[in-house]
């Protein structure tokens, strides 16, 4: 069972979709997620920046048909972080509900 | 540690999540060509053992069983239908793989018993019509089967 942890790196909904694509991937090329997420190749590049940053991405370059491309895969700490994350809003949704259930 | 956010931002961050969950369980697939160069093999396969020549027909399945060998498990698992992205076997589900080669297992004892229905018949082919038969299901079957799977790992994502 994941501990629920409120990550504030992860929830903004951008780096959030980013970080739900990985979650369900080993890993993915940047123009795979560039397409998914329908961002500019600079604004994917700083998302993924910040991410790599805290520990939660790597990005590996292999050399394929001569060119490099860029692939993204989350880490133990980002998938734990992401865990934690989603434990923790489902958390909170399910307190408002049992709340609500009270009254 | 708790964040101040509200009960409705946080059902809209999980759907958000849930959303990106089915967005990578529908690039579960496996090639077409896959599908495609089956078929012809298998058809190739009745075509060859139809013309009586054992050690033709021995030879032809080693080499069939060879190239499926080495091209399967790489698609087989349908995680990579594109080199874009590699599918989780946590949310494609571990036994992808196994369903396809059961899949061809049954479809192998639906030739034969297709082959011997038509030769009973008098059919002058009878390994080339069965082989055709299970070719048409593999050509329209094998996507069905990862919709199948697809469908699976949303229901195992969204619970």
């Amino acid at each position: 069972m994941t501990a629920a942890r409120f990550d504030e790196l992860i929830h903004p909904s951008t780096r959030l979709s980013l970080v739900a694509l990985l979650a369900g991937a080993d890993w993915a090329e940047f123009a795979f997620l560039r397409d998914r997420l329908e961002l500019s190749d600079s604004a994917l590049s700083k998302q993924l920046s910040t991410l790599e940053e805290a520990g939660y991405v790597h990005l590996d370059r292999p050399l394929r048909d001569r060119r490099r491309r860029v692939r993204a895969r989350l880490t133990d700490a980002g998938l734990g972080a992401f865990n934690g994350h989603v434990a923790a809003l489902r958390e909170i949704v399910d307190s408002a509900d049992s709340v609500r259930a009270l009254v | 540690m708790e964040a101040q956010i509200t009960p409705q931002e946080a059902r809209a961050a999980l759907d958000t999540v849930d959303r990106d969950r089915l967005r990578i369980i529908e690039e579960i697939e496996m090639p077409r060509w896959y599908w495609w160069g089956l078929a012809l093999g298998w058809i190739a396969l009745g075509f060859i053992s139809d013309l009586g020549h054992a050690w033709v027909t021995a030879a032809a399945t080693l080499i069939f069983g060879a190239v499926h060998a080495s091209v399967a498990p790489r698609v087989a698992s349908g995680r990579h239908r594109t080199q874009r992205l590699s599918v989780s076997e946590e949310l494609a589900g571990p036994d992808t793989f196994l369903l396809v080669i059961a899949a061809l297992i049954v479809l192998g004892c639906l030739t034969v018993a297709g082959g011997f229905a038509a030769s009973a018949d008098g059919a002058r082919n009878p390994a080339t019509i069965a082989s055709m038969f299970v070719a048409v299901i593999i050509v329209l079957g094998g996507p069905l089967l990862l919709a199948s799977v697809r469908h699976r790992a949303a229901r195992r994502a969204v619970q």
